[in-house]
């Protein structure tokens, strides 16, 4: 930023080479060396390389192309009710006055314990012999449901899941968003005669744009990478209605050692991601010229 | 929002909500304290919340089934969570520095290659990570090429070393040295201080909460993974408190009030540092969202 002639800070170098190694070796090589894999037959023990064979694979498989289809569907409707509910829950906690604080820190709870232990809970929720859930419906007279292992409902419990432990987490970002809207804007809308849902439509809505789209761009990337629901819920089954590519990736790698076509969907996986992150980089900068901070 | 007034119908709904998100804590609670014969029982919902009879003694005996040495795994996680934060809060203060306030060659064009790692996610790339851990040269009977041994596969490093290459944590140094006046580098230097030393001596003492933010944020990731001790551990020595957990799932099957005990005590350090500091925790969250 600074273009004056200064004094060459050397230090400099030996402060970020620990960052930078770790960043290089783990991060930027990784990518590198997983292009390279996709083209081999890799499985721990031997490598050969197989050209082109690995992308024609998957091409032909039914499974790759049931989870591309499970990861979108599970990628956006856990996207729509996070942010929906998110959102519409930060509006309301923020009318809360004094209350505001227990009932976010009861919201937002889930989002500190682990994937591995809310799976868990859950899936104690959902046992169908003696689980909450079943017991709740019975007690009204509905009729048992197998939950995760019934192929219609498997997905819907672990976004049920998801939804449960992400949606504190954008409740938090939305209230910070709406707190540092300028209320002299809500004040002047008040004296124009502005009703709460004009109010929100034409101030809270368009003011709150740079962060629904940063939460969006996050968001989806998070959710077309689930895995540990899945794995632990579910494992992918009944008959691998709820397999999302990444738990395809960890199956063919790592149960499999299939690592060269793990490697080839691991690729298809980045490209989706850098679009999305592309997309983030094009349209999401107007976002920072907004004053939030 | 400065409408202040509360229509009842808001404050049924968000207590409504409160307590459906606090169901599954209260459900595993009371089931941790059941005896399995209650939980084959059909009592009502409502006993769902409130055990008949309590068994505080599932809380030893849950930890002796199955031959678990859950004490290990406890000092596996937190020894993972303890070394990745003090490393990663060294080496990402001390870029976040450099990268705010010092002038050397190249420091822009390295600063935005860095971004990099923040649109990759980590899961991604377990293959490939997983593929250099395993033929690192010279690690773990390795040879020069990497050839012949297990690299750093089952080693505490493995399970520490990918938490470690983040570049949220130098962002949010960065940002915040960057609202340092400049004016304190100048008299610290007229004091004889070196760069170092005022990132030692100034920088440092006046950081905390980032410090703090960023210790919560990497405790989180650290403590509550399991895709990545999944991947790279197989070894009981090396095992994790939530690989741990999922193991114990399928070794315990049906004892629902065993599985639920462990799951109290694997979440209850998180939801003390949570309770402890819960600033720092929102302010994590809330500045990778915004200024992220």
């Amino acid at each position: 930023m600074m273009k004056k002639k200064k004094k060459q800070d050397n230090v400099a170098y030996a402060m970020i080479a620990p960052y930078y190694i770790f960043m290089l070796v783990f991060i930027l090589l990784p990518i590198l060396i997983n292009i390279f894999l996709s083209f081999t037959d890799y499985n721990l023990n031997t490598m050969n390389f197989v050209g082109l064979k690995n992308y024609t694979r998957m091409l032909n498989d039914p499974i790759l192309k049931k989870s591309i289809i499970n990861t979108l569907v599970y990628s956006v409707v856990t996207l729509v009710l996070n942010m929906g509910l998110g959102l519409l829950i930060s509006i309301l906690v923020l009318r809360t006055g004094k209350a505001l604080g227990v009932i976010r820190t009861i919201i937002f709870l889930p989002y500190v314990i682990s994937m591995a232990s809310a799976s868990m809970i859950w899936l104690w929720i959902y046992e169908p012999g003696y689980g909450l859930l079943n017991s709740i419906i019975t007690y009204f007279g509905g009729v048992s449901k197998d939950w995760v292992y019934d192929v219609k409902l498997a997905m819907g419990c672990i976004i049920l899941v998801t939804v449960w432990k992400f949606v504190g987490y954008n409740m938090v970002i939305y209230t910070s968003g709406i707190m540092n809207i300028p209320a002299q804007l809500y004040e002047a809308a008040m004296i124009d005669g502005a009703n709460v849902w004009n109010q929100f439509k034409y101030i809270t809505w368009p003011m709150l744009r740079p962060i629904t789209f940063f939460l969006m761009i996050t968001g989806f990337i998070n959710n077309f990478n689930v895995f540990e629901q899945v794995s632990i819920l579910t494992g992918g089954g009944p008959v691998n209605s709820t397999t999302t590519l990444m738990h395809q990736i960890y199956i063919r790698g790592f149960v499999d050692y299939q690592f060269g076509y793990a490697s080839a969907i691991t690729v298809l996986m980045m490209v989706v991601v850098s679009i999305v992150t592309a997309l983030n980089f094009r349209y999401g900068s107007q976002g920072q010229n907004t004053d939030l901070s | 929002m400065t409408n202040k007034k509360m229509s009842p119908v808001i404050t049924i709904l968000l207590l409504l909500l409160c307590v459906i998100m606090l169901i599954p804590f209260a459900v595993m609670l009371s089931t941790s304290l059941k005896s399995m014969q209650e939980i084959y029982s059909r009592g009502g919902v409502m006993h769902f919340f409130i055990p008949k009879e309590v068994h505080w003694e599932n809380f030893i005996d849950a930890f002796k089934f199955g031959g678990a040495n859950w004490l290990k795994y406890f000092g596996n996680s937190l020894l993972v969570t303890v070394v990745t934060i003090l490393v990663s809060l060294c080496i990402n203060s001390m870029a976040g520095y450099a990268f705010a306030r010092l002038n050397f060659r190249g420091r822009d064009v390295l600063f935005f290659a860095s971004l990099v790692g923040m649109m990759i996610p980590p899961q991604a790339t377990i293959v490939p990570v997983f593929f250099i851990l395993r033929h690192f040269p010279l690690a773990g009977g390795n040879s020069i090429l990497g050839q012949g041994g297990t690299g750093f596969i089952n080693t505490h490093f493995a399970l520490v070393a990918p938490y470690l290459a983040g570049a949220y944590g130098v962002f949010l140094f960065r940002q915040h040295f960057l609202n340092f006046p400049k004016s304190l580098d100048d008299a610290a230097t007229v004091d004889g201080l070196g760069r170092f030393g005022i990132f030692v001596r100034i920088y440092i003492p006046l950081s905390k909460p980032i410090f703090a933010t960023l210790m919560t944020t990497k405790a989180i990731q650290c403590w509550n993974d399991y895709t990545w001790p999944l991947i790279v551990t197989s070894s009981e020595e090396m095992r994790t408190l939530q690989v741990a957990l999922v193991l114990f799932k399928d070794a315990v099957t049906t004892q629902w009030n065993y599985l639920m005990v462990v799951t109290c005590i694997i979440i209850l350090p998180l939801l003390i540092l949570f309770f402890v500091a819960q600033k720092s925790f929102v302010e994590g969250i809330v500045s990778s969202g915004i200024k992220g």
